[in-house]
């Protein structure tokens, strides 16, 4: 049972990870929430959905086509966020604290709205990639495809890491999260930055809507709400703004729920119950997140 | 200042529900109603989030909390008015004791906990069955004081909101003006200024919590009585982003402008599902996604800016 | 009576009003509508569009059969399963002279408040869907002012379970059971009374679990009952579709085959669970309320014209409750004509034959149709096959 609940927590936690991952990107630069976050996600999932029903064949149901789906849900949640930015977001950089995310809970109901109407309120199957069986270690039944999902989370955390750490552009972020107003007299180009920044966080939240999708088999319109303040929540208790926070704070989360539902008698209907207390407690030890550097300014 | 415009203003809110109950348009009555509560948690959070700058995301907890004190109290035999004055005097101590444990937090990190606090009530409201029956809510007895005005019970409560929200105006007005209005902006400006310049930063911080709790609470209570039905359904996320966009798009620390806000919000929904037709009605939330994006590109700074915030916005 | 006289003294001006309106439309044929008050949007959104659905079937089909003099129309509201807009929704229809008749709401938190309001009206109110005994219960309180004017199509939760108790128990033989519900009245009420008569019977509850609806992951909570040293034989589970089909694929990625058998009610015997499960729901049991559709041979019509009407995948759990409150109203709007007294006196009369079976009201406006069978998933052909 222990092995199984870890791999659980596991798989839990790097989903809330790299949706978490999204949430701090964009906190780091603009110091907004992107409330919209939980809609990205979901239109990431959605458009690996619609890709999976326009070319099925071309696809296959193997790893590769598992793959391909994860790219068309990071390329379109990447793109549907730095659209974002651009149409609800830019025009407020100056406006009150409080105004882009305003902005942000107005895009978030048109997105939600409008996949509604698109595709009706209803469950669909989303495809799971086959030969994905359980497999038996240490008396567990552990499944193949939580494995997959969670190697393909642990890769992308990588592959950020070494984006940020190593690339000019990643660069260019880090002074941007830095002093916004410094970067840009040192000459980088600050709009750009910004949307690449929107673009990386989108595409590692559809990553994850994708995986979630995978993960559970179905999707439906409103199913970024759930994941989506919970992962706000992990970003939070990490410490908003910083990346590694975000990934601790993420499976620390997974952990946290799974111990709930797991060995809590009666636990599992107060298992967000005791996510959210034991986030007061620790926030109240540590009133800037477990890897936060300085607390935001008020509003 | 132009003094008579209140007033009017007022006169109308008392009289219309008389104008219209009975008539094809009586559920304006309830739509009233329902937009006074709004206005009410929107004056409510707009003491912490609006003066003091304490930006919080479980609002609606303390909007529970009054509702479910209310019922509770009723059920137990306590008179309404009895009711009401507990279910404020909890929330308001509820409010002020969340405010003890969390003041040290500042910013997003408040807005996490407040909405940690929020779904915690709401799911302890819906698990706690012994006390609050749970999913299945609790029914109250009817309380009609105002029965000798109509027998609409949507015109008794209108009017009833509509004395809350004047009041709580008033309390509004009068503080933002006075020394604990002064304290409190000062504090939101910058606290460790406003601490070295001998203000009491955390009493006044206290205040600030304890006054929206009590709002809250009013509002829950009359919610309650009004509906004669709570249930946790009611009190879910949402609700705490709506009030506080109420807040933010109607103008942080402007009284009149919180009303607006909560006119426009809560009632826009309400307008939407009466007049779109059948084949548009499913397209309603878009449709108020869409003015709520709009609005605040247009006007960030709020529909009716603080005097006070607009000038410091403008230097 | 204040009440009545507060009716006519207001009628008048609602003449104005009306004529005012009339004016500016100009001469147009008689329309008779009968209100939808479902989530449209929102997490129950789902449910709600299928109900809407099929009582607009029924209304168009009405209306080809020139079944009445006037024109009928469904009328639909939007409720977003928030006891509060529900009650707002009561409001509007309520002022709205030309409703008749109100199908909904859908969840009984919306149904209790909402039918105080519909009472003071007076307007009919059959909920397709709520099972909160309270919700027809609370008519019989003294507070309760103006008439009866809500009823049900639904069984209320202890029907369904007590069955479902029965059949696990003699049936299939099991003595261990593990019970899970969603915290909603509905999957609440299906557990707690499911407990109940499996415990009379002999049988052991071993855990009893609630979920949040919109959770995921149920894997946690699924290990720990795997692992339960009393070693059930079965989950009960009272919930909807979305949840089931999850428990069900979770539970087989952990192991829980055959003979671990997995029950649950109507709100998860839906094709679209296969959506969610896929092939992990063949076997599963659901009971049902009535006969399968598939077996009646109105019901089969209702089936196969919604589906041609709407869409094969179109079709939710609850839609013929809707589709039978909208023609328990044709019938007695046939009797009465269209007027909402009437029409609520012959409500009373119910005695109609239809997708449910017969149903007849009692004095709180329940249904006395109390049969109920048991289904079984195959997910070859995403069908439920009923059983004995």
């Amino acid at each position: 049972m222990l092995v199984q609940q870890l791999l659980n927590a596991l798989t839990l936690g790097a989903i809330y990870a790299l949706i978490a991952l999204g949430y701090t990107l964009v906190y780091g630069i603009l110091a907004m929430i992107n409330f919209a976050h939980s809609e990205v996600l979901m239109l990431g999932a959605f458009a690996a959905w619609a890709l999976a029903g326009w070319a099925p064949a071309a696809l296959g149901s193997g790893l590769w086509g598992a793959a391909g789906l994860l790219a068309a849900g990071m390329l379109g949640a990447g793109l549907v966020n730095v659209l974002i930015e651009r149409l609800a977001y830019r025009r407020l950089r100056r406006a009150p604290r409080l105004a882009p995310l305003i902005s942000a809970i107005g895009v978030s109901i048109v997105l939600q709205n409008a996949v509604f109407l698109w595709v009706s309120t209803q469950s669909l199957a989303f495809p799971q990639p086959a030969g994905t069986s359980a497999v038996s270690f240490l008396g567990a039944s552990i499944n193949g495809l939580q494995l997959a999902i969670l190697g393909a989370a642990l890769g992308l955390m990588i592959l950020l890491h070494l984006f940020i750490a190593r690339t000019r552009m990643g660069r260019a972020m880090r002074a941007c999260a830095d002093d916004l107003e410094a970067a840009k007299l040192m000459g980088v180009n600050a709009d750009f930055v910004i949307a690449v920044t929107f673009f990386v966080g989108g595409a590692l939240g559809g990553a994850a809507g994708v995986l979630y999708g995978m993960n559970y088999g179905s999707i439906k319109y409103n199913m970024g709400f759930l994941p989506g303040i919970k992962a706000f929540t992990a970003a939070v208790l990490g410490g908003i703004g910083s990346v590694r926070g975000a990934v601790l704070g993420g499976f620390l989360l997974g952990f946290l729920e799974v111990l709930a539902a797991g060995y809590i008698p009666n636990g599992a209907q107060w298992r967000d119950v005791v996510a959210f207390a034991a986030l007061i407690l620790v926030l109240l030890a540590r009133p800037s997140g477990l890897l936060g550097e300085r607390a935001a300014q008020k509003v | 200042m132009k003094r008579a415009w209140p007033w009017a203003a007022l006169l109308l809110a008392l009289a219309f529900p008389f104008f219209v109950q009975g008539t094809s348009f009586a559920y304006l009555a309830r739509v009233g109603g329902i937009v006074g509560l709004f206005m009410l948690l929107g004056l409510g959070l707009n003491f912490t989030l609006g003066c003091v700058g304490l930006f919080d995301l479980g609002y609606i907890a303390f909007y529970a909390i009054g509702a479910y004190a209310a019922a509770i109290a009723q059920r137990a035999g306590a008179s309404a008015p009895a009711a009401i004055v507990l279910a404020v005097a909890a929330a308001a101590a509820a409010r002020a004791l969340l405010g003890v444990t969390i003041l040290r937090l500042r910013g997003d990190y408040l807005a996490v906990v407040t909405m940690g606090f929020g779904e915690i009530t709401r799911l302890s409201l819906n698990n706690l069955d012994a006390w609050t029956n749970g999913p299945k809510g609790l029914q109250l007895p009817p309380w009609r004081p105002l029965a000798f005005l109509s027998a609409d019970p949507n015109v008794q409560y209108d009017l009833l909101i509509a004395a809350a929200v004047a009041l709580a105006c008033l309390v509004s007005r009068r503080l933002e003006d006075s020394r604990v209005g002064r304290a409190w902006v000062a504090i939101r400006e910058d606290e460790t200024a406003a601490c070295l310049s001998g203000i009491p930063v955390r009493r006044y911080e206290l205040l600030a919590f304890a006054l929206s709790g009590a709002f809250a609470g009013l509002a829950g209570a009359l919610f309650a009585l009004w509906e004669q039905f709570v249930t946790p359904e009611s009190f879910v996320f949402w609700e705490s982003v709506l009030v506080v966009a109420i807040v933010v798009l109607g103008g942080m620390g402007s009284t009149a402008g919180v009303l607006l806000g909560a006119a426009v919000l809560s009632g826009v929904p309400l307008v939407l599902q009466a007049t779109l037709s059948p084949e548009w009605i499913n397209d309603r939330y878009l449709f108020f996604g869409l003015i709520l994006v709009l609005v605040v590109l247009f006007r960030p700074q709020g529909l009716l800016p603080s005097a006070r915030r607009e000038a410091e916005l403008s230097s | 009576m204040s009440y009545d006289r507060e009716m006519s003294f207001s009628r008048s001006r609602a003449f104005f009003f009306a004529a005012v309106a009339l004016s500016a439309c100009g001469p147009k044929e008689k329309v008779v509508k009968i209100a939808v008050a479902v989530p449209l949007t929102g997490d129950m959104g789902t449910e709600g569009q299928g109900i809407r659905r099929a009582v607009e079937l029924a209304v168009e089909q009405a209306n080809a059969a020139k079944r009445f003099p006037y024109k009928l129309a469904a009328a639909p509201y939007d409720d977003r399963a928030d006891p509060k807009e529900a009650v707002n929704v009561a409001n509007l229809i309520a002022s709205d002279r030309q409703v008749v008749a109100v199908i909904g709401p859908y969840n009984s938190g919306c149904a209790i408040p909402a039918g105080k309001v519909y009472a003071r009206a007076p307007v009919a109110m059959i909920s397709p869907t709520a099972t909160n005994p309270e919700v027809t219960v609370q008519q019989l309180s003294k507070d309760w002012i103006g008439p009866r004017v809500v009823f049900r199509v639904a069984p209320t939760d202890d029907v369904q379970s007590a069955y479902a108790a029965e059949y696990i128990f003699r049936r299939l033989g099991k003595r261990r059971m593990a019970v899970l519900h969603d915290k909603t009245p509905y999957g609440q009420g299906l557990a707690e009374q499911f407990q109940k008569a499996f415990g009379a019977l002999g049988g052991r509850i071993l855990s009893v679990d609630g979920i949040s609806v919109g959770d995921k992951d149920f894997k946690a909570l699924l290990t720990r009952i795997k692992a339960d040293s009393g070693r059930p034989e079965g989950l009960y589970f009272g919930g909807l579709y979305a949840e089931a089909g999850l428990l069900l694929k979770q539970m087989r990625e952990l192991g829980l085959d055959d003979p671990f058998v997995f029950v649950s009610g109507d709100g998860a015997k839906t094709p679209t669970l296969f959506d969610v499960s896929g092939d992990a729901a063949d076997g599963a049991y659901f009971s049902i309320f009535g006969v399968p559709v598939e077996e009646l041979p109105g019901a089969g019509r209702f089936v196969a014209d919604y589906k041609a009407r709407w869409g094969a995948q179109s079709l939710k759990p609850f839609d013929h409750f809707g589709y039978e409150a909208a023609q328990i109203i044709f019938d007695a709007l046939e009797r009465s004509g269209p007027d909402r007294e009437r029409v609520l006196a012959q409500l009373r009369q119910t005695r109609h034959q239809g997708v449910l079976g017969l149903t007849v009201f009692d004095e709180k406006g329940d249904t006395l149709n109390k049969i109920v069978s048991m289904t079984r998933a195959r997910a070859k052909d995403r069908s439920f096959q009923m059983v004995r």
